[in-house]
């Protein structure tokens, strides 16, 4: 299992790190450790409670989070441009099936990694998420989810949608079937994308607020929010199509 | 025929060349246009305009009277306020598309977006496949034809234009109802659709009697206490 760590928001120092690893260590003993940016990057082997572990190693310090854990998941996330990301940890030479990304524009919390996106599901392997719009029932929603001990590390509205994934395919409802669910359950905008170990889909809210297009060909399926992101980096044109409103697709591996 | 290259240069930069070059009489194709925003905005003069490839959002708003064919996909807001001219997107239109249109034909020859012609005041909206949730919204003049299918609340509190839909119907909106179509009614889709849609994609169209037509029911125009539950539905 790979685990991905904010050390803390202006960087790590060597004893932050050194503590989360202590604090690893003492339920299993990493296999492999590396540091990049604020982040601090750690192999474990075994099966543990995701969330037992990732309780164990935020309690080194409060500035730190887990955020990301699976056995194909690893995010990364900044505050700046995405060419930083880039350069700090060299994206196009990840290998995988799909990945997710979000230029998150904010507009109501603060700008920081935590808030930043992807949304890891905290507790869920593998599980991340993307959100442009405004979940407007966020905190009746959040108030229902801390009843039942849930923690929330943001104020951002995006961070429910992690939260309500984990929870429904916790419960063992499928992709889809969470994703259907969502509609009646969020009020608001969404455009939202969702990543699991083996497959990605989206769900668009009821009347069609916000942009989400996508385009499917023999090699690969690409989903953005404006078509000029695809014309960036595809040298083909190939045929789009915006996402209609209560629209849910699922891609698998 | 003037050829503009796109990469390298602002919106700003690109369109004031298009004003020039329509100005000046020269057809004017656009290369390498990137699905990049706002391409071909306030076009003021007649004259042929291609983009070849996809645009980005309010491609060819707020246009008068020149003839845009986009080879590709358009974004959201395509031809918004159009006084008059021609728009064809060869590929599909994002949401908005024909938004408060006063004239002009807008062709979208594959799929159209949610809102699409919200708000038209007159001109005609073609879509050759289907158009998405609550197309023709407060309609208030001019005729939209939808060859395909369209997603709910299709219609909804119209004032005066009058849709044709060739195919399903997922629900109409609040107010829209069903309308017997009149000879002349089919006359127009026959010569609209043969001026405005190649062969290959009419073949995909029910022939003129097949097509539903759209109106208003009228019971929103205006305000009456004793239709309160109308209106509640409609709020």
């Amino acid at each position: 299992m790979v685990l991905q760590i904010k050390v803390g928001e202006n960087g790590q120092s060597q004893d932050g790190a050194a503590n989360i690893i202590a604090k690893a260590a003492a339920l299993s003993q990493p296999k492999d450790v590396a540091t990049t940016g604020s982040y601090l990057r750690l192999t474990i082997d075994g099966s543990l409670d995701p969330l037992r572990l990732t309780a164990a190693i935020e309690s080194a310090s409060p500035d730190v989070e887990v955020v990301s854990m699976g056995r194909s998941l690893e995010i990364v996330k900044q505050v700046g441009s995405p060419e930083r990301l880039e350069e700090t940890f060299r994206i196009s030479e990840f290998k995988g099936s799909h990945g997710i990304g979000h230029t998150r524009m904010s507009t109501e919390s603060k700008v920081d990694l935590s808030h930043s996106q992807p949304f890891w599901a905290h507790g869920y392997p593998d599980l991340a998420i993307v959100h442009n719009g405004h979940i407007t029932n966020y905190h009746k929603l959040r108030r229902q989810y801390e009843q039942h001990g849930v923690r929330f590390y943001t104020e951002n509205d995006s961070e429910i949608i992690a939260v309500y994934m984990a929870q429904e395919m916790s419960r063992g409802l499928s992709l889809e079937e969470v994703l259907h669910k969502a509609l009646i359950d969020w009020d608001g905008s969404f455009s939202c994308l969702v990543s699991t170990a083996d497959a990605m889909g989206f769900v668009k809210d009821s009347f069609a607020h916000k942009p989400l297009l996508f385009g499917e060909t023999d090699e690969f399926v690409a989903v953005a929010t404006e078509e000029v992101a695809f014309r960036a980096v595809f040298s083909r044109e190939f045929r789009v199509r915006e996402a209609g409103a209560r629209e849910v697709k699922v891609w698998r591996n | 025929m003037a050829e503009l290259i796109c990469e390298e240069r602002t919106i700003r930069e690109i369109n004031a060349d298009i004003r020039r070059l329509l100005k000046e009489g020269e057809a004017i194709t656009v290369r390498s246009p990137g699905a990049r925003h706002n391409l071909g905005v306030a076009l003021l003069a007649s004259g042929e305009v291609v983009f070849d490839g996809s645009v980005g959002y309010y491609c060819a708003g707020l246009m008068d009277g020149a003839t845009v064919r986009i080879k590709g996909s358009a974004g959201w807001g395509l031809a918004e306020s159009m006084l008059s001219g021609e728009v064809i997107v060869e590929g599909n239109a994002g949401n908005s598309a024909g938004a408060a249109i006063r004239g002009g034909a807008l062709v979208v020859q594959g799929d159209s977006g949610a809102r699409t012609g919200v708000s038209m005041k007159n001109g005609l909206i073609i879509v050759s496949g289907s158009c998405g949730y609550m197309s023709g919204f407060m309609g208030q003049g001019g005729k939209m034809i939808i060859g395909g299918d369209t997603a709910e609340a299709f219609g909804d509190s119209m004032y005066e234009t009058i849709c044709f839909v060739g195919g399903e119907i997922a629900d109409l909106g609040n107010d829209a109802i069903l309308a017997e179509s009149s000879d002349e009614d089919k006359q127009f889709l026959d010569t609209s659709l043969a001026r405005y849609l190649p062969a290959s994609l009419r073949a995909n169209l029910p022939d003129a009697a097949g097509f539903k037509k759209v109106v208003s029911g009228r019971k929103l125009w205006n305000f009456k206490k004793s239709e309160w539950k109308t209106w509640e539905q409609a709020l």
